[in-house]
């Protein structure tokens, strides 16, 4: 009720002493300070959609790293075979029994199948096919944010007359409509390389080029947006100051402060490219040698194939699904665990 | 028991305040128990047993003039227009903004020249130009032999180690995304004047020197509060020894016990390495304590600027009248009764198209017709003193006709007198001249 009851016993823990601690201590050392990035990183590490997703993400890579391994440890491989030993051609080309489903029991020996008609097994396919997804959408990833974040870092922090340019570029490839560029330019590559021995390589460039050409943008608007924001700040100003040349000022001091939607703009490309690279494929402008989930969904689209034998569509779609949902909630999750407090 | 804390120090309620302080007229009479936690962090040294008034004098009075020290930066007729741009396709220069119009001031060796006036009065502007933000429109800043209004980036870049810079707000003026090391150590490398493995220990250093613990430095500025934050930029700005350091408003956004600390901080380097500063500031009482001298600015231009003890004691232009009679006064308050104050009606004229004659005129309750027509002479009136006004006076005691005409030769309307030459002999110079003009006889006198 009184002031008197909180005498010094009862403060008495708290006025002790501080601890006293030698500077050149371990303890000392170890209370190094912790990154804005380390900090966004243990907030990511609790929450579980964010781990969910990661050790799904985790799971395809190890899939497409390893896709010869892991076949090689099943027994399957990209070959063609003999049609005849493994699919019943009078039965509209559906696997014979002893090949699995849908006919058969499961077997060890083709884990996910075998296509009909052609009879190659599905899960090499499924393998090859993840690494190709991810080959393209992460090659193409890694160009446009770097072309994006050039273009970006270039246009805010200059300003004048190379921001007008370089804003005008945007704009006009933001006016190119991708899918029917994307339509265009398959025929011409069609056409000039198709007697090449690395026909499938070139393709998969020219995807990879195609979808970098038309994915840097919003990386670049976004990062301009930021850099103008950025540069008027006055850690900017001090470092024009102290004399810091230009080159330094935008990769030192700007870059490490654009690691937040330099990473939110990878995790929502990431995705895009996975799902437009299957789009692709499956309209015959992408990789056409097969070996891609949008060439099995072509294929798998035919009515009597879903009617008698749907797992050989689920399973690459399955895969696509997956990898996007879990790369779209990856990067949701990283932002938010970047968002909150990074202007402190 | 009494509420009021002053009954225990047994002090007179007219003495309470800082002038109390710094006069030393307080006596503490209760002992300091050492239990007592001191308002020192732990990593300055607190003094035990001593009075209030031995413990003022061994810390932080305030700077004194020192009239005979040379001039490290001499700022001469200073000009910055920023162009204002029309709107459209064809963007043309449709008229300037006058942020800094021709002034002229020097910074004393080992001294510091207080900047002050309103908010967009161009203070910050003259710091920028200074540290060559931007690049002046004209005039020229003398450093070193060197003019810094004329050279070029690149031939800057050896002389930005002399120039250095305290910024405004500490939350924006270090970069979240470096470590303490990395912000403090950037000047080092930038300049490579020591190598890579000494960096350290220099930066550790110059933690020490602003009282942070050197062990800190792989700690990243989120972990500091805004008074450390602050120190730490003038570690940064100390890092390169500069002979002159711009501190741009650099107490104004920490809170007010913060602030003495990083004054006093400010006022030990400038004893320890013989820094000037340009100590740009709209906190009257700091800058009292900090500037022997100080330059008032208004729209642009330097209306006033003196000494501290004429420009706090004996203003003479209204626009200095009118800041100091705005600043709460603590003794006063303590009285009682109100303090006269002088109301300055409307806003600040844009500066894209600023008043004729004297710039003020539009506020000020002495203007007449020749403060239209001509503009007053920065007209040197004491030995330390300058003023720009045509009715310059003490408050209460402004003179009726203007003091300006025999020397613009004009008459008391500003219009040319026929025949008359002027006789203002002064040239607007950066410095003060020996000899100066007498209000009272209206002859030019020396001392």
């Amino acid at each position: 009720m009184s002031a008197d009851t909180a005498g010094p016993e009862t403060l008495g823990s708290l006025s002790t002493e501080p601890e006293h601690q030698d500077p050149n201590s371990q303890q000392a050392k170890e209370i190094a300070g912790k990154s804005p990035m380390r900090i966004a990183l243990g907030r990511l590490a609790k929450d579980k959609i964010a781990v969910v997703c990661a050790v799904v993400v985790l799971f395809f890579i190890i899939c497409a790293v390893f896709a010869g391994p892991i076949s090689a440890a099943f027994g399957v491989s990209l070959e063609t075979p003999l049609a005849s030993e493994r699919v019943d051609g009078l039965n509209q080309g559906l696997p014979k029994p002893e090949m699995g489903p849908p006919n058969g029991p499961f077997t060890m020996e083709h884990p996910m199948g075998v296509a009909p008609r052609t009879g190659e097994d599905n899960l090499a396919y499924w393998l090859y096919g993840c690494r190709v997804s991810l080959l393209i959408a992460a090659t193409a990833t890694l160009f446009a944010s770097v072309v994006g974040v050039i273009v970006g870092l270039l246009a805010g922090f200059l300003g004048g007359a190379v921001d007008k340019m370089l804003s005008f570029f945007i704009d006009m490839f933001l006016t190119i409509p991708f899918l029917l560029a994307a339509l265009t330019i398959a025929p011409i590559i069609n056409d000039r390389f198709n007697l090449s021995d690395n026909y499938g390589t070139i393709q998969k460039t020219a995807l990879i080029v195609v979808l970098s050409i038309f994915g840097w943008m919003g990386t670049a608007r976004l990062i301009r947006g930021e850099v103008l924001a950025l540069r008027e700040r006055e850690f900017v100003q001090a470092a024009r100051v102290m004399g810091m040349p230009t080159r330094r000022i935008l990769f030192k001091e700007l870059l490490p402060n654009l690691a937040a939607p330099i990473i939110i703009s990878i995790s929502l490309m990431l995705p895009t490219f996975v799902a437009l690279e299957a789009g692709l494929a499956f309209l015959g402008i992408g990789v056409t040698d097969g070996v891609s989930w949008g060439q099995t969904i072509l294929k798998a689209t035919n009515l009597t194939f879903f009617r008698e034998y749907p797992q050989y569509l689920w399973q690459p779609l399955l895969g696509i699904v997956a990898l996007v949902l879990s790369l779209n909630l990856l990067g949701d999750a990283v932002r938010d665990a970047l968002d909150p407090k990074t202007r402190r | 028991m009494t509420q009021d804390p002053n009954a225990r120090a047994q002090i007179e309620p007219t003495e309470v305040g800082a002038n109390a302080a710094e006069a030393g007229d307080r006596q503490l009479t209760a002992e300091r128990s050492p239990e007592t936690p001191d308002a020192y962090g732990s990593h300055e040294i607190g003094v035990e047993g001593l009075d209030f008034a031995t413990l003022a004098e061994q810390g932080h009075t305030a700077t004194m003039l020192d009239p005979l020290a040379p001039a490290v930066l001499s700022v001469d007729n200073l000009k910055m227009y920023f162009p204002v741009k029309s709107s459209g396709v064809v963007r043309r220069t449709i008229g300037h903004v006058q942020a800094v119009d021709g002034i002229s001031f020097e910074v004393p060796k080992g001294g510091s020249l207080g900047l002050v006036g309103e908010s967009g009065c161009g203070k910050s502007t003259t710091g920028r130009l200074i540290t060559r933000l931007y690049k002046p429109t004209g005039g020229s800043m003398m450093f070193d032999g060197h003019d810094l209004a004329k050279l070029s980036a690149r031939e800057m870049k050896p002389l930005r180690r002399d120039v250095q810079m305290i910024f405004q707000d500490p939350y924006t003026s270090l970069n979240p995304r470096h470590t303490v090391g990395a912000i403090v150590g950037a000047p080092l490398e930038v300049h490579k004047i020591v190598p890579k493995n000494k960096v350290l220990p220099r930066v550790q250093e110059l933690l020490e020197i602003v009282g942070l613990n050197p062990e800190h430095y792989n700690r990243y500025p989120n972990e500091f509060s805004g008074g450390q934050r602050q120190r730490i930029g003038i570690a940064r700005a100390l890092t390169l020894n500069p002979k002159v350091l711009v501190a741009d408003e650099p107490v104004s956004a920490l809170d007010v016990s913060i602030q003495a600390q990083v004054v006093n901080l400010l006022q030990d380097i400038q004893t320890e390495f013989d820094v000037s500063f340009l100590f740009i500031a709209h906190d009257l009482a700091i800058v009292r304590h900090f500037c022997p001298e100080v330059a008032v600015m208004y729209l642009g231009k330097i209306v006033e600027i003196g000494d501290r003890e004429t420009i706090y004691g004996r203003p003479h232009h209204p626009y200095t009248q009118a800041l100091l009679s705005a600043v709460p006064d603590v003794k006063q308050a303590a009285v009682g009764g109100r303090r006269e104050r002088i109301r300055l009606e409307g806003d600040v004229p844009s500066p894209i198209n600023p008043p004729s004659g004297c710039r003020f005129r539009t506020r000020c309750q002495f203007a007449q017709e020749i403060c239209a027509k001509v503009e007053p002479p920065l007209l040197q009136i004491g030995q330390r003193h300058k003023v720009a006004c045509h009715f310059a006076g003490e408050l209460g005691s402004h003179p009726a006709t203007p003091v300006t005409t025999e020397l613009l030769g004009v008459d008391d309307q500003g219009s040319p007198v026929a025949g008359a030459t002027p006789s203002n002999t002064q040239l607007t110079i950066p410095g003060y001249e020996d000899t100066w003009y007498d209000l009272r006889t209206k002859q030019t006198t020396g001392a």
